[in-house]
């Protein structure tokens, strides 16, 4: 049984906020992200040592482990994401309220990382959702999400609120727009296309 | 167990021999099932198929020992199954034949589903673990690591460098890249 429950949007009254009450929410919110670490792979121990005391990003106000998706603000995808995996990614994601902000964690789920050529391994998360910041390394170290976790607030800090979601303003990588590839002539060899979630042309 | 120097046994037997050497094995005291799975030697001169490798432990406490068996299989033949020695053979046999497409006869885990994949993500054509299994994203896509020379585009390529492609890698009549 499915049920459809609306997504939960920053409202009009926002939008129409002056602007010191923007500024005030804006930075209400870069400072209280709850964080849902979608760990795949051995970067998520990377992300778990950030958690941990010695890095600790909870004096930055990310609050790790939330009970689930629908508690939370910030998706850190870290680890290699599959093509079996990447319906349940799409759909932990879809359940985040908005505003909502993704951090890719490693070159796995930035690009495929050193599984790029295999059969399973989807290239890249930012094929499934949309990325705001991308840690680059195998894995990255718990320095670098730190960064990572400035860099998205300082971007959230920048945000203009509007009744379009931020979300639906960014670009998916162009990469998945272009068509499936054909075999060279007839053959029973399957070309392996990593799946695309449907989504809405965004301009 | 056994330690890295230390080779384990490897014995080989035709196709028709197959669940009688098995059962053999298991009389020795082999009556471990470890894993099975194939190795793709289609590209061999002589016989070419696949070997199905199966590994089993005998686990006397203080003398446990290992043995391998290995048995080479036309391409299409399929495979007796040996669900009915070790239950546990059905998810070996299953992801064998969704990586290798080798069929096993008489496969049955007990679910009366009959053969189906087990790992690969629904809608999956395909067998990849074959050689011949094209693993077509670099023809589809920039290969983002650019790590041989002159695969980045900055330098001139330089002529004479022949390549040669491991198995999977799309050749150019794919398209340029
Ligand atoms: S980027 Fe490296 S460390 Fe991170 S999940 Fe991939 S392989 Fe593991």
């Amino acid at each position: 049984m499915t049920v459809d429950l609306p997504t939960p949007r920053v409202g009009p009254l926002q939008d129409a906020a002056p602007k010191p009450m923007r500024l005030v929410l804006n930075w209400g919110r870069r400072y209280s992200l709850w964080v849902f670490n979608f760990g795949l792979a051995c970067c998520a121990i990377e992300f778990i040592a950030a958690s941990m005391a010695r890095h600790d990003f909870i004096r930055l106000g990310v609050i790790p482990f939330a009970p689930g998706p629908r508690q939370a603000d910030l998706m850190v995808v870290s680890g290699t994401v599959t093509d079996k995996m990447a319906p349940a990614v799409r759909r932990l994601y879809d359940q985040m309220p908005e505003p909502k902000y993704v951090i890719s964690f490693g070159a796995c789920s930035n690009s495929g990382g050193p599984y790029w050529d295999s059969y399973a391994v989807t290239k890249g998360v930012d094929q499934l959702i949309p990325v705001d910041v991308y840690v680059p390394g195998c894995p990255p170290r718990p320095e670098a999400l730190l960064h990572g976790i400035l860099r998205l607030q300082d971007k959230i800090a920048a945000e203009q609120l509007s009744t379009r979601s931020y979300a639906d303003r960014r670009r998916l990588a162009g990469a998945v727009t272009r068509p499936a590839v054909q075999e060279p002539g007839a053959g029973a060899t399957r070309v392996p296309v990593a799946p695309v979630a449907p989504r809405e042309a965004r301009s | 167990m056994t330690s890295a120097t230390e080779q384990t046994p490897l014995r080989d037997c035709e196709l028709d021999g197959w669940v009688e050497t098995v059962q053999e094995l298991r009389g020795e005291g082999f009556d471990y099932f470890d894993w099975l799975t194939a190795v793709d030697e289609t590209d061999r001169e002589e016989s070419p198929g696949f070997d199905v490798v199966l590994h089993l432990y005998d686990m006397t406490p203080g003398a446990v020992r290992g043995t391998l068996l290995r048995c080479r299989v036309p391409e299409g033949t399929p495979v007796p199954s040996l669900t009915s020695l070790w239950c546990g053979a059905a998810w070996h046999e299953r992801e064998t034949h969704e990586m290798f497409g080798i069929e096993f006869s008489g496969f049955d885990d007990g679910t009366g589903l009959g053969m189906r994949p087990l790992l690969l993500p629904d809608g999956f054509v395909g067998t990849p673990l074959r050689k011949s299994f094209v693993l077509a994203a670099r023809a589809s896509k920039p290969w983002p690591g650019a790590k041989d020379p002159g695969e980045s585009g900055d330098t001139p390529r330089r002529a004479g460098r022949r390549k040669n492609l491991p198995p999977g890698v799309p050749d150019p009549s794919w398209g340029p890249r």
